[in-house]
């Protein structure tokens, strides 16, 4: 699980460029699954056959973690070769402070801001700039376009059974879909496992694949805040408790038959497991409920801390136990 | 009438919780409709088919929308001491909530409180600012461990207040938003069964309104119908209230207009109003409103669509107040709109 966390947190694919991770994905699942496909969006979606036969038709369900990552899209490039930027997705200025990050051609730089500024209060997105170490503007056009899209350099690191790194949000999910592809057992569920884009830019990709999907039910797993440091706002959740069955954010209320399902499961199967109620943020289920007529829908939740940071933090522990949760979950026959 | 508010005001449907109040709809709809049906989100749908056109034209499938959610609380953790810390469902108004009786939906229903200091052993300056909800806490009287036995993190809340009856047609109690209006689609149908009609008329009890329009979207894009009748409350006249956005609590129904709204259609159930001399008045709303019909407009293709509102005061506390009055009134303008669409409905729909 470190091995493949650390190789999908290092692979660029902000919101709506993510070519590379979606390769990266693809060649991790492909010989585990009897269908993949990508989707005119470039949501990529495997299909694990039911072993129903018979005339029963398998209940199908779609499992969801996001591809993409928050990133600083190029507006502008002044004479000097500094890069200004706007953000994909939820990006703080406070969190891009002398930063090192990268494009999708390896070209690196530092995330700087315009030190007149009187209260730091007042730092916004546009009185900062991306220094690539180019003289001038031509010099800075050779490297990089307008358009361009950079994401966090962040390699990840360990310290015992915790990971440091960016893009946890939501490669940490996507890993513990990769290895739930890679181990679950036969099951009667006919199972859509979708790695879906442009997540953080308002669970765009996930909108359109629950259309052309159509499940019964879906599950997504993303990560979610905690509230187990010095002064954080309150919430129930801690780092290395267990994955979290989500009961709500501001994206869903989760279906109380999924959500019971999962809890039911998680005590028979021993996994710990938290209850999470999540006052602000979003995620792919928040679109795949509301599609056509309505899809019954939960998350399992990741714990990270520093969220959209270039230093989010996860726990082993948790990641294996949501791996284990989705398995006895999808391996089982839902009753709805 | 004012009976069934009561049983509904006093069933709990928080936003996204609504099984066992679908289910009390749901028998009522039965007495009324020909059919009636409940999704996976437990939106229910009583379906009244009227008299097809002799000339073969097609009917016009009209759904009528009024939400049955609730705004409530939720439990976010409980503490070492056995007080509950919750959250909101749906825009609750933090000032209203010190010292308010509520219900915890728990392994069984508990009775709680909303905790408070006395103003004898407050701080100074305390009494001056207002308390936040994340400070707040629920008092079971119970002891600690029998707490965390009975209830655990996204427990739900609801509110304590029954419905009760002021002077005249004029009645209080929580969740008048939107049941007031759900009673409607219940005068509506029996208004219909004294008219010829001749559309095949849905109402649709909507879930988890409060949380953004979830259940008029997945409901409008199931019945896929010509037109949508969405019915909710706006703002009653109180001293305090500014005049342009609030509406007497006795001069009629609101008819909205706007963006949001079909146009012709609007003015033909202004028209209807004046040919049967039905009292209303005109709430002009900018953008999307904030009720069904923001939905319900752009599901699939576009739905035409209509919004009549209950004027109602002190939205989302637990003294909700309107005029019983009005309900009776709404369903009658609803009603004998519908029966006047007849062949040829399709041109009122036209730019």
């Amino acid at each position: 699980m470190k091995e493949l966390l650390a190789n999908l947190t290092g692979v660029y694919g902000p919101s709506g460029k993510e070519d590379s991770i979606r390769s990266a994905i693809e060649k991790e699942i492909k010989d585990h699954v009897d269908e993949i496909r990508t989707d005119t969006m470039g949501n990529l979606i495997a299909v694990k056959k039911s072993t129903l036969s018979g005339d029963k038709p398998p209940v199908r369900v779609m499992t969801a973690a996001h591809m993409d990552q928050i990133g600083l899209i190029i507006t502008n490039i002044d004479e000097n070769g500094f890069l200004r930027f706007s953000n994909i997705g939820g990006v703080s200025p406070f969190n891009v402070i002398n930063r090192r990050v990268v494009f999708e051609n390896g070209i690196t730089g530092t995330v700087s801001y315009e030190t007149e500024l009187e209260n730091m209060k007042d730092l916004k997105l546009n009185k900062m700039y991306i220094d690539i170490g180019a003289a001038n503007r031509e010099e800075a056009e050779k490297q990089v376009s307008i358009g361009d899209v950079a994401v966090y350099y962040a390699p990840m690191a360990a310290a015992g059974n915790r990971y440091f790194g960016c893009a946890m949000d939501d490669r940490a999910g996507c890993a513990v879909l990769v290895q739930a592809i890679k181990t679950i057992k036969d099951s009667p569920n006919e199972l859509i496992f979708v790695f879906t884009v442009q997540e953080e830019v308002g669970l765009r990709g996930a909108k359109t694949s629950a259309y052309s999907v159509n499940p019964a039910m879906a599950i997504s797993l993303d990560v979610t805040l905690t509230g187990d440091t010095p002064k954080s706002r309150p919430m129930a959740v801690r780092l290395g408790a267990g994955p979290a069955v989500k009961i709500k954010d501001s994206s869903l209320i989760c279906h109380p038959r999924v959500k019971n399902l999962m809890i039911d499961r998680a005590e028979e199967a021993g996994i710990p497991y938290q209850l999470e109620v999540l006052e602000a943020g979003g995620t792919d289920s928040g679109s795949i409920h509301l599609s056509r007529e309505g899809v019954p829908s939960g998350v399992i939740s990741i714990p990270c801390r520093y969220i959209h940071s270039a230093r989010e933090m996860v726990d082993k522990n948790d990641l294996e136990n949501a791996v284990k949760l989705l398995n006895s979950i999808l391996e089982n026959e839902i009753v709805l | 009438m004012k009976e069934f508010l009561a049983e509904l005001l006093d069933l709990p449907g928080v936003s996204g919780y609504e099984e066992i109040i679908a289910r009390r709809i749901s028998d009522e709809f039965s007495k009324y409709c020909d059919e009636v049906q409940t999704d996976s989100f437990y939106n229910v749908y009583g379906i009244k088919r009227g008299t097809a056109p002799k000339d073969g034209s097609p009917a016009p499938k009209v759904m009528r929308a009024a939400h049955v959610d609730e705004v409530a609380l939720m439990v976010r953790d409980v503490t070492e001491e056995g007080f509950l810390r919750f959250t909101n469902i749906g825009g609750v108004d933090q000032r209203i909530l010190l010292s308010q009786e509520v219900t915890i939906h728990g392994r069984e229903k508990l009775f709680g409180i909303i905790s408070t200091i006395p103003p004898h052993i407050q701080e100074d300056g305390d009494s001056k600012t207002a308390v936040k909800m994340k400070d707040m806490c629920i008092d079971l009287g119970l002891p600690v461990e029998k707490v965390k036995a009975l209830v655990r993190i996204g427990d739900l809340i609801t509110f304590r207040s029954p419905l009760v009856s002021m002077a005249g047609s004029m009645v209080n109690g929580k969740s008048m938003d939107d049941r007031a209006s759900v009673v409607m689609l219940v005068e509506v149908m029996k208004e219909l069964d004294r008219l010829k009609y001749q559309a095949e008329v849905y109402a649709t009890a909507t879930v988890q309104e409060e949380v953004g329009t979830r259940g008029a979207i997945i409901s409008t894009y199931r019945v896929e119908p010509d037109i949508g009748i969405a019915i909710d409350v706006t703002h009653g006249e109180t001293p305090d209230a500014p005049r342009e956005r609030t509406y007497a609590m006795n001069k009629g129904i609101v008819v909205a207009k706007g963006p949001n709204l079909h146009p012709g259609l609007t003015e033909k159930l202004l028209e209807t109003a004046g040919e049967y001399g039905i009292d209303f008045q005109l709430n002009i709303t900018s953008g999307p409103t904030g009720t069904d019909a923001r939905s319900i407009q752009i599901s699939r293709g576009g739905v035409p669509t209509v919004l009549v509102e209950l004027p109602l005061r002190y939205m989302h506390t637990t003294v909700e107040t309107l005029n019983l009055d009005h309900i009776k009134q709404g369903a009658r303008l609803i009603a004998l709109f519908i029966a006047s669409l007849k062949e040829g409905w399709q041109e009122w729909l036209k730019y």
